[in-house]
């Protein structure tokens, strides 16, 4: 039957995959960044909205001081956010970040308040990140238990141990020269705590864009078999990935404690949460495969804005979590309107 | 044929209108469907046929056009039963469970177990008794073809006048089909009607009644009996005028050439040596072939076939170590073991590419062989940043194999590759398989159509239904009876 019929040459449409070819815009052309980074935009539109309706109560919204204080504060945000960014994008989650955060704070404190200089100790700090986020790669990897799972887990040890070490005190951080991690300038005339950001969110964002890794990254997210058949090393991907955001959490702790100067045991618990929910108002799904740096960076920013605005307004700041879920609800509705669009 | 009052048909679609960004998809589509019939929806990959589906059993909307369901144009979409190309179980739920949803609940909210395994025993039977033993599964246990026959079943068994299969047989074994084939006709006695979507002109032939033929969104054929249009009508209606007359430019699929290479595959008793340019069958139930292509592959980690290339022993520890040497793959279940469903086209093509040439940065080549690969297989893409599900399932299918043409695979092992691809493009197929034996590489693809094997093979090893080896085929005894006759598939 095959035989009898006579069709060879894929000429005819070989003309139409010509055609169609012409209207593929070469890569990095504006108008693909434009494309690319269209969410992330309208995201960054968004942001000065809300911050556009707040100066109506509080117009010191826009002034320098206050843009300032909400780049400081949304700075350790930005930092976790990126590194849970990459766990969702492998369709995993890390909720132990909000442990390590304060655990690493501790260890830090505690290595200060021994005597050893603040750069010492901060690297006692990322050492915390290190290995609490590959005690949860092996975990997911080599033992195949759900991510959710097993970084809950870790989250309950990190934070009992947090307590542990310190008795549930906080620490004064004595090293006076601290305050340079966060405030310093390495980049003459760009704070340290911008460029870290800055820096952060570019070479998260450059990384899953330009590096092969990256794209893996995406490519487990997206379909774990499929990625293994490919030949990707989905178990090594999938453990780097808790080991980033174990690190990037430790430093954003480290951050955080050099303008606040001051640990405490408890301060992670928050972050985690608004951490996941950057991502996801950036534009990630949980269901893994997408999601970007700039826009969980733009989340990130996002939730601190609405915080500072809440506070500006003089609304009771119970009502931020309130005000924070209202936002994701919408940012997620406004994500699947636009895909049920296209 | 009973052309006239539109009184008598079950469905009657016209005018349908839908585009997608800039591209119009159907133009004034039509399809008629009269009651009792098994019809026929046919075009090339791209055409149409699945968003005409979709947009007729409610799951998309359409631009413009009218539907009407036995004469009213506001029907209940529960008057149709639908299977969508690309399957749609819900994985964690068994196979009972998946079959009777939505789940009928008493006063108190539960569902009576003892009911739906019963319904889902009797709806499984219809098409095959065998099948019972899989109704405590989960979804996700079952293999392609099993999730196919499943969904089949649930069609079948739901008590629509309508049913819409989007091509149901290419997950299908021979035997399957068949079984799948007397069942539609005792449905069409009871006066249901069936719309088939199918790339199998054979299975047309002896199955439906009328045909609707789409090309590039347009119904070019309108309810013709099949009885009156021939083959090379068809093809001809389907492909459009010009192509079938075009010979392809020598080699224009042609992958880049690489050395000869000797391949070498025992088990048990059997024990084959096959030549630089050796095109492999492997035939039969999809156990026995499945233990071939992991050892080929490395996705086994005790393989259960030996292996010797060029004279050495060898095994493939990772997917990564065969690929760096030389061995592609492509597998026709698309959704599960190739497409990268969030990435984009371009990320697709590229995949294997950047783990066999062990690159780091993802380079700026990539978007030129992307779309040089979309070319040589003449691949409708708008955009290489699309993504896949913007593709026509036949589409998707090119891509895979797309993705390993720039590679040179020494070895190159086909799992069912023209899945769902339309008559045009399984030629260029069959072309590339040639093109890729003369470069002195070797061929293994296990297809469950046999005409493919009989075409291109010269040696086929046939498996028995519980994937035990039962036959090796050379050269002029590679037949279709005789492969049927080997494998233990005889309908
Ligand atoms: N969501 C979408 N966005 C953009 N284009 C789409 C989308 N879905 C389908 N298309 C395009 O519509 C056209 C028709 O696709 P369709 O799936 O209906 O083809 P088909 O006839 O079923 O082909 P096949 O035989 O390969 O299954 C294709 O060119 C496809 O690229
Ligand atoms: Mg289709």
């Amino acid at each position: 039957m095959m035989e009898a019929l006579t069709v060879r040459g894929p000429e005819k449409n070989m003309a139409a995959s010509e055609e169609t070819s012409a209207a593929i815009p070469r890569s990095g052309s504006a108008s693909r960044l434009l494309a690319t980074y269209r969410s992330e935009i309208a995201l960054a539109v968004a942001i000065l909205l809300i911050m556009g309706v707040v100066s109506f109560w509080s117009p010191q919204v826009f002034s320098y001081g206050n843009i300032a204080n909400v780049a400081q504060s949304a700075a350790p945000l930005v930092i976790m956010a990126l590194g849970v960014l990459l766990v969702i994008i492998t369709s995993g989650i890390d909720l132990s970040v909000g442990s390590t955060f304060s655990l690493s704070g501790m260890v830090a404190g505690l290595a200060m308040s021994a005597g050893a200089a603040w750069p010492l100790a901060c690297v006692a700090g990322l050492a915390v990140g290190i290995a609490v986020g590959a005690i949860n790669g092996l975990l997911v990897t080599l033992l195949g238990l759900a991510p959710f799972v097993v970084t809950l887990i870790t989250y309950a040890v990190g934070a009992s141990l947090a307590f542990v070490i310190t008795d549930g005190h906080s620490i004064a951080l004595l090293d006076p020269t601290f305050y340079l991690l966060n405030g310093g300038q390495l980049i003459p005339g760009v704070t340290n705590y911008v460029m870290f950001c800055l820096l952060g969110t570019i070479a998260i964002e450059l990384g899953l864009r330009k590096l092969v890794m990256g794209r893996w990254v995406y490519a487990v997210g997206s379909n774990d078999k499929a990625s293994r058949l490919l030949g990707i090393p989905v178990n090594g991907i999938r453990a780097g990935v808790y080991v980033i955001a174990g690190l990037l959490a430790a430093f954003s702790s480290m951050l955080s404690l050099s303008y606040i100067s001051n640990s405490e045991a408890t301060s992670g618990a928050n972050m985690m949460l608004q951490a996941i929910a950057a991502c996801v108002i950036g534009g990630a799904s949980l269901f893994g495969g997408t999601g970007s740096a700039v826009g969980a960076a733009l989340g990130a920013i996002m939730i601190t804005v609405i915080q500072n605005g809440v506070n500006l307004i003089g609304i009771n700041s119970f009502w931020q979590g309130s005000v924070t879920g209202l936002v994701i609800l919408v940012a997620v509705l406004i994500d699947r309107l636009a895909k049920v669009r296209a | 044929m009973s052309r006239s009052a539109s009184t008598t048909f079950v469905l009657e679609a016209t005018d349908i209108e839908k585009t997608f960004g800039a591209t119009n998809v159907l133009q004034k589509a039509r399809l008629r469907v009269a009651r009792g019939e098994i019809h026929a929806l046919l075009g090339g990959n791209g055409a149409g046929k699945s968003t005409l589906i979709r947009i007729v059993s409610g799951s998309l909307h359409r631009d413009a056009g009218a539907i009407q369901v036995s004469g009213q144009s506001n029907y209940d979409a529960g008057a149709i039963a639908v299977v969508f190309q690309e399957l749609a179980l819900l994985p964690d739920l068994t196979v009972a469970e998946n079959i009777c949803l939505p789940h009928r609940r008493d006063a108190f909210g539960r569902v009576d177990a003892r009911h739906m395994r019963a319904q889902a025993a009797r709806a499984l039977a219809v098409i095959d008794p065998a099948l019972i033993a899989l109704l405590a599964l989960p979804a996700s246990r079952l293999d392609l073809h099993q999730r196919q026959l499943v969904e089949i079943a649930r069609a079948l068994s739901s008590g629509a006048q309508l049913i819409l299969l989007d091509e149901p047989t290419a997950n299908l074994t021979f035997a399957d089909s068949e079984r799948l084939f007397t069942a539609l006709r005792r449905l069409t006695q009871q006066g249901i009607s069936i719309l088939l979507v199918s790339h199998r002109m054979s299975e047309i032939r002896t199955v439906a009644d009328v045909c609707t033929i789409l090309r590039d969104g347009k119904s070019v054929v309108d309810r013709r009996p099949l009885a009156e249009i021939s083959d090379e009508e068809i093809v001809r209606a389907m492909m459009g005028e010009g192509r079938e007359k075009a010979t392809a430019p020598a080699g224009a699929a042609a992958p880049a050439t690489s050395g000869g290479v000797t391949l070498g595959l025992a088990k048990d008793r059997l024990a084959l040596t096959l030549a630089p340019g050796s095109v492999l069958g492997l035939a039969g139930a999809p156990e026995g072939p499945a233990g071939v292509i992991a050892a080929l592959i490395g996705s086994a980690s005790h393989p259960a076939w030996s292996i010797t290339v060029n004279g050495e022993p060898r095994r493939f520890r990772s997917p990564a170590d065969a690929i760096r040497s030389g061995v592609g793959y492509v597998s026709g279940d698309r959704a599960e073991k190739g497409v990268l469903a969030t990435l984009p086209i371009v990320d697709n093509l590229a995949a294997a590419g950047r783990v066999a040439r062990k690159r780091w940065l993802v380079s700026s080549g990539e978007v030129q062989d992307a779309l040089g690969a979309l070319k040589r297989l003449a691949i409708k893409a708008n955009s290489l940043y699309a993504l896949p599900q913007t593709l026509s399932g036949g589409t998707q299918q090119k891509l895979l194999i797309a993705r390993w043409l720039d590679l040179a695979p020494k070895i190159l092992v086909l799992e069912e590759p023209t899945r769902g691809v339309d008559i045009g493009t399984k030629r260029e197929i069959y072309n590339i398989i040639g093109v890729v034996a003369a470069a002195g590489s070797i061929v293994v693809w296990w297809s469950t159509e046999f005409s493919e094997l009989a075409q291109t093979c010269d040696h086929v090893i046939a498996f028995d239904l519980h994937g035990a080896i039962s036959g090796l085929l050379k050269q002029d005894e590679i037949t279709e009876v005789a492969m049927t006759r080997a494998t233990g598939m005889a309908a």
